[in-house]
């Protein structure tokens, strides 16, 4: 019976003086307690009791707190979850807590946060952009986008958007690489993206390009999938339409032309593009003067190659050898071959 | 973080190849030939090098013209040129149309170019460009003179009609 009574009387003493510390004080003073003694969920508890107190609940401070607080529980707790709700109860904080008066005490440290929370919503974005989760991965973005704007309304996010949005669309296009095609909604999707872009930088080459060749490939896929039975009136609205896309396609196509993308295989992608599109408008004078330059790149690639070849063999000491004889004449030939591509191209620039 | 891979390429389509074919097939339906030319094999040949061989080739895989069965040759000169029921003669042999023609004469084809004023000299058909689109002119006489019948619904369809 004793013993009884001695424990019961050690537990009031106990529970009593982690109370008894509390007496007067409100619920953001006994959060930032528990704050300060990283116990993160009682910090929690009262922290989210203060934004019901109609005291508490219109101070910057508050709020202040809440984002620090849901921010500390996000990296203990949920920084392998792309989408946490301790980050966004977080950033929601602090959305609120710069509305209130008072703010201006918290908010270098807000900002500093609200930084480091849209890096990892970016990141989390980057991360999810596959088929299964690019939703997710654009509501990421968004947020991160809402976020960086909280620090900053003039922050210039363009660059990122571009990025993002070229991420986006190149994952959205992964079935065209397969069997399984585009369907047009899918198109429509990638189609309007690269808009996008183009509205924010209009000599976005790859932008360009691409809405180009997806434009391209719309028509191509139409006339591809005719049937031969079909009848010379149908016949003549589908080619109607498949001209409409075909010089929709154009501009843009021009357009990475104009630009001069980066690279050879770029370069050469580019003229393919055109003399197809030309092609596919029965510009036949057209589509042979880009091919022609495209026969000019890849005859000089294999020039480059073979001059490479010659040099190999002559460090080898084979100059005298049939391979080396063999080589040279080749050579002269394509350099005589790229004279005539080079002289055709002009005649054909000064039409 | 953000990785691009391009993946864009043009769809390998011979576009005018395949609307040349399908005029081609509609042509078959919407003209004539004589009895004994309506068993074996119907021929279509094509004088010297068009891609258009290729697209005929892969059409007669699946189609028929009524109960004949689609035979596609290649003539390389129009000295090597058999009987057919169309005779297609590519751009680059459009010199050589009057030796098609001589050639031809005897037999119940319809010649097909695309050049320029070939219908003036002896072709039936020419494949012509109009705003971007592939359209035919038709010379009704040349097509008869060999004893071919051109239904009015091919007249309607031509772009102009001789």
């Amino acid at each position: 019976m004793n013993k009884r009574i001695y424990i019961l009387f050690t537990i009031l003493i106990l529970t009593g003086s982690v109370f008894g510390q509390f007496v007067g004080k409100d619920n953001l003073s006994i959060s930032l307690f528990y704050m300060q003694k990283a116990e993160l969920d009682s910090a929690k508890k009262y922290i989210d009791l203060s934004t019901t107190d109609d005291n508490l609940k219109s101070t910057a401070k508050t709020w202040y707190y809440r984002g620090f607080i849901y921010k500390e529980l996000y990296k203990k707790r949920e920084k392998d979850n792309k989408t946490s709700p301790l980050r966004l109860t977080s950033i929601e904080s602090f959305k609120k807590m710069l509305t209130l008066n008072g703010k201006e005490e918290f908010i270098e440290s807000t900002s500093k946060i609200l930084k480091y929370e849209a890096s990892t919503l970016y990141n989390d974005a980057a991360r999810l952009l596959d088929p299964k989760n690019y939703k997710t991965a654009v509501s990421n973005y968004d947020l991160f986008r809402s976020t960086m704007l909280l620090v900053n309304p003039n922050f210039d996010l363009k660059s990122r958007d571009v990025k993002f949005k070229l991420a986006l669309a190149s994952m959205l296009n992964r079935p065209a690489e397969t069997s399984a095609g585009l369907d047009s909604t899918r198109s429509y999707q990638i189609k309007k993206l690269y808009k996008e872009i183009l509205s924010i930088d209009p000599n976005n080459s790859a932008a360009n390009y691409n809405l180009a060749i997806l434009y391209y490939n719309e028509g191509a896929d139409i006339i591809n999938n005719m049937d031969y039975d079909m009848d010379i009136m149908k016949l003549n609205e589908v080619q109607d339409h498949c001209i409409e896309i075909f010089l929709k396609a154009l501009p843009y196509m021009k357009k990475s032309y104009s630009l001069e993308r980066k690279g050879k295989d770029k370069r050469k992608e580019t003229l393919i593009g055109l003399k197809n599109i030309y092609y596919g408008l029965n510009d036949l004078e057209k589509s042979e003067y880009y091919e022609r330059e495209l026969n000019i790149i890849e005859t000089q690639e294999s020039i480059e190659r073979l001059n490479k070849q010659l040099k190999a063999m002559e460090e080898k000491g084979l100059k005298s050898s049939e391979e080396y004889g063999v080589s040279k004449t080749k050579l002269k030939t394509l350099e005589l071959e790229l004279q005539t591509l080079q002289n055709k191209h002009k005649d054909l620039e000064k039409e | 973080m953000l990785f691009l891979s391009s993946g864009f390429r043009p769809a390998g389509v011979d576009t005018n190849s395949k609307m040349k074919a399908i005029f081609i097939m509609n042509f078959t339906k919407l003209i004539e030939w004589p009895k004994s030319y309506r068993e074996g094999n119907f021929v279509v040949g094509v004088v010297g090098e068009s891609p258009l061989y290729t697209e005929l080739t892969k059409m007669a895989k699946t189609k028929k013209v009524a109960n004949q069965s689609l035979q596609i040759k290649k003539f390389s000169t129009s000295k090597d040129i058999g009987k057919c029921h169309i005779l297609y003669v590519s751009k680059a042999k459009s010199e050589d149309i009057s030796s098609v023609l001589k050639k031809v004469k005897a037999n119940s084809t319809l010649i097909i170019t695309e050049k320029q004023g070939l219908v003036e000299k002896g072709a039936g058909i020419n494949f012509i460009i109009k705003n971007n689109r592939q359209k035919f002119e038709l010379n009704k006489k040349n097509v008869e003179k060999y004893k071919l019948k051109v239904s009015s619904n091919l007249e309607a369809l031509a772009f102009t009609v001789k």
